[in-house]
């Protein structure tokens, strides 16, 4: 009966711990353990928009893809890559060419997302919101690689917008 | 006994679940309630001002009561401009740039402003804040704009010191009323409605 009783506050106590510690992981760090065993995961932030790199695999010495995925933040926007008006400041991705890195041959972005302004709803443009993931074309030989680039952006929230940024990012992924 | 222990043992694991699981939620409002905040970009604190706190909790400076920093610019079409060719009058100061939509919905509100209030003596001045602003495409896209938003008042093209000079602009768009004695009344970060904005200019041409 005392063992029976035992077993049942050892599991009352685990499944209440195992709650508050779940409960205190920060949302971003419950967002990266999907990619344990790949890799760690790493962010960076600049001006509302975030990088999240999660490690990740290709098959070597074949034509693969590598996704960057970029946050921006709740309330915020940025122009996607065709923004609806000559006016706007198109995202872009540059890639840097390293000697001995894996060649990125192109690198395509998600289609936006039609958005108006409260104060200018007629005026419909095309943006990126929340998670953005662009998917880079590479072939690699085996071993750990890493792509760095840089994302330009300009963000807005719903009444104001902010400078033009770069982003400087790097993806590392395992060519097996 | 025995189903009484096992019993209250159940009793026991359903209120500790059910006490974790309110823990958690009001933890989770009280943080979603602070990313809120902290997300907010425009937020009136009191009348006359418009936004006082930037996404990254940056606090945006208060410059109402100030003197209203001097500044020589040249304008869009080459003439240099200093603010004290105003003095005595009085000046809505708005900092926009090409890239900044919010920008564009105001400037035709400022053109009607610069009209309505012509005999009280207002004077428009807006700061171009692109960057390489002497580039051919920018010029062209400053020249568009001016165009589409109907816009004839003086343009000049921002330094980068000017925009120090009035608190560091890290967002557009950005507008100060100064009053006759160069004093700023009010200020507005992001884009405000134009009826407050017209009260703004009511203000600052009030005794005329």
């Amino acid at each position: 009966m005392r063992r029976r009783v035992a077993q049942v506050l050892t599991g009352v106590v685990l499944a209440v711990a195992a709650t508050r510690v779940w409960s205190g992981v920060p949302a971003m760090a419950r967002a990266f353990t999907h990619a344990e065993g790949e890799g760690a995961a790493a962010a960076v932030q600049g001006g509302h928009v975030g990088f999240i790199a999660e490690g990740q695999s290709i098959a070597a010495d074949k034509a693969a893809t590598v996704n960057l995925h970029f946050r921006v933040d709740p309330g915020f926007h940025i122009n996607s890559h065709t923004p609806k008006s000559d006016m706007l400041i198109p995202t872009r991705l540059v890639v840097a060419m390293v000697a001995g890195d894996p060649e990125v041959t192109a690198v395509d972005f998600p289609v936006g997302t039609p958005f108006a302004f409260a104060f200018e709803p007629k005026q419909k443009l095309d943006v990126y919101q929340g998670d953005v993931v662009l998917t880079a074309h590479v072939k690699a030989a085996a071993g750990q690689h890493s792509l760095k680039a840089e994302l330009h952006y300009q963000a807005c929230d719903q009444a104001a917008c902010y400078p033009p940024k770069t982003l400087a990012i790097e993806q590392p992924f395992t060519a097996k | 006994m025995r189903n009484a222990i096992v019993g209250g043992l159940i009793v026991l694991v359903v209120a500790l679940l059910v006490w974790s699981g309110m823990h958690n939620l009001r933890t989770r409002r009280a943080q979603e309630a602070k990313a809120r905040d902290q997300q907010m970009t425009i937020a009136v604190d009191k009348k006359g001002a418009t936004a006082t706190t930037s996404a990254e909790g940056e606090t945006i400076a208060d410059l109402r009561g100030k003197p209203a920093a001097v500044f020589t610019l040249t304008s869009n079409t080459g003439k240099r401009v200093s603010l004290n060719d105003y003095n005595g009058k009085p000046v809505l100061l708005n900092f926009w740039a090409t890239w900044c939509t919010p920008c564009k919905v105001e400037m035709p509100w400022f053109q009607d402003f610069q009209k309505k209030y012509a005999a009280q003596g207002l004077q428009v001045i807006g700061i171009n804040e692109d960057d390489d602003a002497q580039s051919t495409e920018v010029k062209d896209q400053i020249k568009k704009t001016l165009e589409r938003t109907g816009v004839d008042y003086t343009i000049l093209m921002s330094d980068k010191a000017v925009g120090d000079a009035y608190g560091g602009l890290d967002v557009l768009p950005a507008t100060f009323f100064i009053d006759r004695s160069g004093k700023i009344v009010a200020q507005a970060i992001g884009l405000a409605s134009k009826d407050e904005a017209e009260r703004n200019v009511q203000k600052i041409t009030a005794g005329s």
